[in-house]
This record gives C-alpha cells, sequence and structure tokens, in this order.
C-alpha cells in the first residue's frame, strides 16, 4: 500500500456484494485503501467500477444496508460497520459531511432553505450560525437563500448550501460523490475550488468520486483508479495521469476527449466492463487489455508497491509502453 | 462567418425575445442578440456555452421548432421555420437523453423506421433493407431490430437514436449534447461514430456541448455562446491552444484543459 504518515481511514480486504440472482454482485472485491488526514483523495472509473460503493462504505453507508461479506473499515479507528444507534447517528452525523450529485434533490423540497439546518441532536440551528455557514461558501444575499424554497434557487446555489450543511460540524471527513456532475462547466470549477479550499483550511479529507478526471487530475492529492470493483492502480494524481502505470488508467486517458492533440484520435476501450456477478479469480480488464499475457486470464493479478504508487497487474516493470499525448491538454502550457 | 460554397444552414443577425408573465406584468428575456452562423455540407459546426447562454434556443431555430423574434434563417434558401412538415427527413435531431427520440413500446426497428414512413414511395422492404442497413452502419447488428430500447445500454441506445436520426439521409442535423450523458468510455464510441458517419455523409451538423473537449474533437469549427451574442468563433484546431477571449478561457479550464497555466 501507499505510504502514508497518519492513516485516519484504512480499508483491508473489503468485499461488498449485492444480493442478485443467481450469483450476487460483487461490487467491491478485497479492496484496500488508506486515507490520511488533510489531503484530497479521488476515485475515478465507469459507471459500475465501484467508486460510489467504495466512498460511501467510508462511512459504513451502503445501497439496502448491505454489510461487507469480508474485511474491514477503520475510519477515525472506529469499525463503522459495526456503529449501531445512537454511535452510528453521532459517527455520521459529526465525523462525516456527505455532498451528492443532485443538490436540488438532497434537499427537502417542503421547507424554507434557512430551516433545513440542524444540530447533530436534531435541533434546529440558529439563525446567525446559518448565515455564517452560507457566508462561509460563498453565497451573498443569504437572507433571501434562507426564506427561499430549494426550487427557488439554482443548482449550483443548491450545491453549496449542501455543503454548507456538509460542513455545519467541521466534520474531518468530507465525501463528495459527483458533487458536479449536475452542474454547469463555470459552475462546476467554482464548486470544486470552494470544496478544496474548504477542505485545506479545515486540514480535513476530502473524499471526490467522479467520471471528470480533468478535475481529478487538478483538485486531488491522489487518486484511485477503479475497474471491475477493485482498485487497479493508485499514485499521487499528476504522476498517474501523466504516465500511467496500469494499462487501464492508459486506456481510459486515451479514451476521453481532451488528452488527444490537435487532428488526434480518442480510442474507445474495446469491449464492455466486466460482469461482476460471482467471483473472478483472474484480471477483470484481461479481455479488454491490448497488453495481456496468458497469466492474465487465470490468475489475480497483485498488488506491486513502489514509492508512493501502486499497481494491480501482471506486466512486469512499470514502462507499458503507452505514452499519453502531451499535446492536446495543455498542461504544459 | 464562412464563405465556402452556399450554406444548408444560414442564421443572419437572430433575435429571439422570450416574453413571460400576463399582459399586466410582462417581462421579456432577451436570448439571442444579433447571431451569425451558417454551416455548410459536411461541415460540424460546434457551439459551447453554459446554460443559459442561448444554445438550445439556436438549436430549436436549426431544426424549424422555433421562429426567430427578427433576422433570417434559412434552409437551403428556405425559411428555417417550420421546415420539418414541408421536407420531411431533411433535419434530424439527436438528443441528450436517447430515451428522448425512442418510444418505450416499439421496438428499435420500428423506431429507426418510423421517419421513413413519411417520405413517399417507399415501400415495406426497401423500408426494411435502408433500417438494417443504417443500424449496420451505427454497429447495431441485426438482432437489435428485434429489441425494445429498455434491452439495450445507454450506448446502444444513443446508436440507435442515431440511426433514427441519420436514415432519411438528412441534409442537416443537430446534436444537442449528445455524448453529455454517457459514461466516459461511450463517449469515445459515440464521438468517432458521429465523425465517421460525418465523413461518410457529408450531412452539415451543429454540434452543441458544455463540453469544450468534446467538441473541438468532433468539430471544424466551434462558436462560443455568451448571453446570447457569439463571443469568439473559430476553427476547431485552434481551440487546442488557451484562446484569447476571457470567456473562452474560462470555459476551457472549466473543462480541464490548461489548468497548469499561469493566469
Amino acid at each position: 500500500m501507499i505510504e502514508i504518515k497518519q492513516p485516519i481511514i484504512e480499508v483491508r480486504d473489503l468485499v461488498v456484494e449485492y444480493k442478485s440472482h443467481p450469483l450476487p454482485v460483487r461490487a467491491l472485491d478485497a479492496v484496500d485503501f488508506t486515507a490520511s488526514a488533510d489531503e484530497t483523495v479521488g476515485f475515478v472509473g465507469e459507471s459500475g467500477s465501484g467508486k460510489s460503493t467504495l466512498a460511501m462504505a467510508l462511512g459504513g453507508v451502503s445501497r439496502s444496508g448491505v454489510r461487507p461479506s469480508r474485511g474491514s473499515v477503520q475510519t477515525f479507528g472506529r469499525d463503522v460497520f459495526a456503529l449501531r444507534g445512537q454511535d452510528r447517528r453521532r459517527f455520521l452525523s459529526e465525523d462525516i459531511g456527505f455532498v451528492f450529485q443532485n443538490p436540488i434533490g438532497s434537499l427537502d423540497p417542503t421547507r424554507r432553505i434557512g430551516h433545513q439546518f440542524f444540530t447533530p441532536d436534531g435541533q434546529p440551528l440558529n439563525e446567525k450560525r446559518v448565515e455564517e455557514l452560507l457566508s462561509s461558501v460563498g453565497l451573498e444575499d443569504t437572507g433571501r437563500i434562507m426564506a427561499s424554497f430549494p426550487h427557488e434557487v439554482s443548482g449550483g446555489m443548491a450545491q453549496r448550501v449542501c455543503i454548507a450543511m456538509a460542513i455545519s460540524v467541521n466534520p474531518p471527513l468530507l465525501i463528495a460523490d459527483e458533487p458536479t456532475a449536475a452542474l454547469d462547466a463555470s459552475v462546476k470549477t467554482q464548486i470544486l475550488d470552494l470544496l478544496t479550499e474548504l477542505r485545506a483550511r479545515a486540514r480535513s479529507t476530502l473524499i471526490l468520486v467522479s467520471h471528470d478526471l480533468h478535475s481529478v487530475r487538478k483538485y486531488c492529492d491522489r487518486v484511485c483508479v477503479m475497474y471491475g470493483g477493485r482498485i487497479v492502480e493508485a499514485g499521487p494524481s499528476r504522476d498517474v495521469f501523466d504516465c500511467p502505470r496500469h494499462p487501464y488508467t492508459a486506456a481510459l486517458l486515451r479514451s476521453i476527449p481532451g488528452f488527444e492533440g490537435p487532428g488526434g484520435r480518442i480510442e474507445p476501450i474495446p469491449g464492455y466492463p466486466p460482469s461482476l456477478n460471482g467471483q473472478a479469480s483472474n484480471c477483470t480488464f484481461a479481455p479488454r487489455c491490448a497488453l495481456q499475457i496468458p497469466v492474465c486470464r487465470e490468475n489475480r493479478p497483485p498488488v506491486s508497491v513502489e514509492g508512493d504508487r501502486t499497481k494491480c497487474c501482471w506486466l512486469p516493470g512499470n514502462e507499458i509502453g503507452m505514452e499519453i499525448s502531451q499535446a492536446g491538454r495543455g498542461y504544459h502550457a | 462567418m464562412l464563405s465556402r460554397g452556399n450554406p444548408v444552414i444560414a442564421l443572419q443577425d437572430i433575435h429571439v425575445r422570450y416574453v413571460k408573465g400576463p399582459p399586466w406584468a410582462r417581462t421579456f428575456h432577451h436570448a439571442l442578440r444579433g447571431v451569425d452562423i451558417s454551416v455548410q455540407a459536411g461541415q460540424m459546426l460546434g457551439l459551447v456555452g453554459e446554460s443559459g447562454s442561448g444554445k438550445s434556443t439556436i438549436g430549436r431555430i436549426c431544426i424549424g421548432l422555433l421562429r426567430q423574434t427578427a433576422g433570417t434563417a434559412l434552409f437551403d434558401g428556405q425559411a428555417l421555420f417550420g421546415v420539418g412538415q414541408r421536407l420531411p427527413g431533411a433535419i434530424g435531431a439527436v438528443l441528450q437523453h436517447p430515451e428522448w427520440s425512442l418510444d418505450p413500446l416499439m421496438t428499435i426497428g420500428s423506431s429507426v423506421e418510423e421517419p421513413l414512413k413519411r417520405i413517399k414511395g417507399l415501400g415495406k422492404a426497401e423500408r426494411h433493407d435502408r433500417v438494417a442497413d443504417m443500424l449496420g452502419k451505427v454497429g447495431l447488428r441485426g438482432e437489435f431490430m428485434s429489441r425494445y430500447p429498455k434491452e439495450l445500454s445507454g450506448g446502444q441506445r444513443q446508436r440507435a437514436s442515431i440511426a433514427r436520426a441519420l436514415i432519411t439521409q438528412p441534409r442537416f442535423i443537430l446534436f444537442d449534447e449528445a455524448v453529455s450523458a454517457l459514461d466516459v468510455s461511450i463517449q469515445a464510441q459515440i464521438l468517432n461514430l458521429i465523425g465517421e458517419l460525418q465523413q461518410s455523409s457529408r450531412f452539415a451538423a451543429l454540434f452543441i456541448s458544455h463540453d469544450i473537449a468534446a467538441v473541438r474533437y468532433v468539430a471544424n469549427d466551434i462558436a462560443v455562446l455568451y448571453a446570447g451574442e457569439i463571443a469568439e468563433q473559430a476553427s476547431a484546431r485552434s481551440f487546442y491552444e488557451p484562446m484569447h477571449h476571457p470567456y473562452t478561457r474560462q470555459l476551457q479550464r472549466a473543462s480541464g484543459l490548461f489548468v497548469d497555466e499561469n493566469p
């Protein structure tokens, strides 16, 4: 695993399976992950790669309340899936802030925004504090916003309100699941700038789930690239995106517009994402991998660590011979 | 503005004003203020801008659904408004969500065939052949003809909606956020498909998106729309460098391009 000074989150050998017929869907397949205080970690991957499941599992939250079939999640030294009742409620309301994709959908449509802020005990937050919070996320005219219903404000404003709620107790961990997917391009940068700034100010940890690789490269210190419920590559985000070591990372980067040069061509990843029903005993990317060798289809690849980078691949060495064109993205500029 | 050949779509000094509210409390919103664009056969014009900049208003004018408040909008020299009724099949559209163009109760085959029924003189056998041929072109095998939209993945559904837009061999196609709702890895397939089909069919196209990276990949030229006006128009190639207009630069940064640049 990546060398980290003070891990506040430790995920070990985590397996999460959702019920399905005839075989369960293995959304997370033996995932190891750690994060320390004062950093931003991005989870990227295609739909169904397990990035949201992993991010939610860090807070002990899962779809239909499914518990891990194996492994553990320790966040701030507590086994989050073992927490019950009052302990769990306090943990979720005091230690973690969640920000979701659809800001207007995350708010109660029947209440004015000013009446939707509560303390962890369920008491309404006093007006002055709400005003303070709203101005700390860059909202002006707080009085009008507090008196508005969610449908009366724009998507960007509603997302700022959601962020204000998430940080109301200064949680040491903020989990943002696609916080900008429903927002306009120019609002997107504002929201990501805000999240990063708040994180840096509080020296907390931000987990950013996104399919937008350009944003993750810009805003995250580290990135975990997920495929088929596994972390296939992890490391400092700029290093991973500028010089990928896993064939999937390279293929993903070559398949999105923005990394190609003028007149260049983006190349779709051939084939389809793997079916996660049942347990895979090999490399799930092998059928789509241009560099596969026989062992890839037979055995699960080992996780290799080198410095601050890890990869889960059978190919030896770090040079996978997949240079990513620097021309199109202008990172050199 | 481009000056080669006769444009398929020509918008000159287009103004659109939306009227809101009851007569005693009228409010006006200027969605477009003097827009000039033209698209030649075989050309793909990209249109970028944020929500409310007027992108979709231009799109609606270009497919003849909205009449401009002032200015001239022409399709092959004829008035654009209502062209869908006058010349069935001359214009196609691919929208953000393929579900908007595919009837959930119809098979993919019948959905793709439907626009052909409005064209006179085509027999059932010929229609069937054309549908099979078109589905092949968009990469859907013959067996997809009898399937329903819910049985297809998001990418396959978008392929089907592209087939439906192209089946009548239109002279102009509008792509309104056609890849925005697709997963990262599927976007590449659809963008390449659109590029290939345009190369072979030589239709004129308007590609609307908020993602400047996707637009510069498929389009020949790009117009940047800001508050109802064209802020900047240039060849797609030039968008691989930081642009001069501050708003364009902001959009480039928002798409994650040129992020290391010193301001």
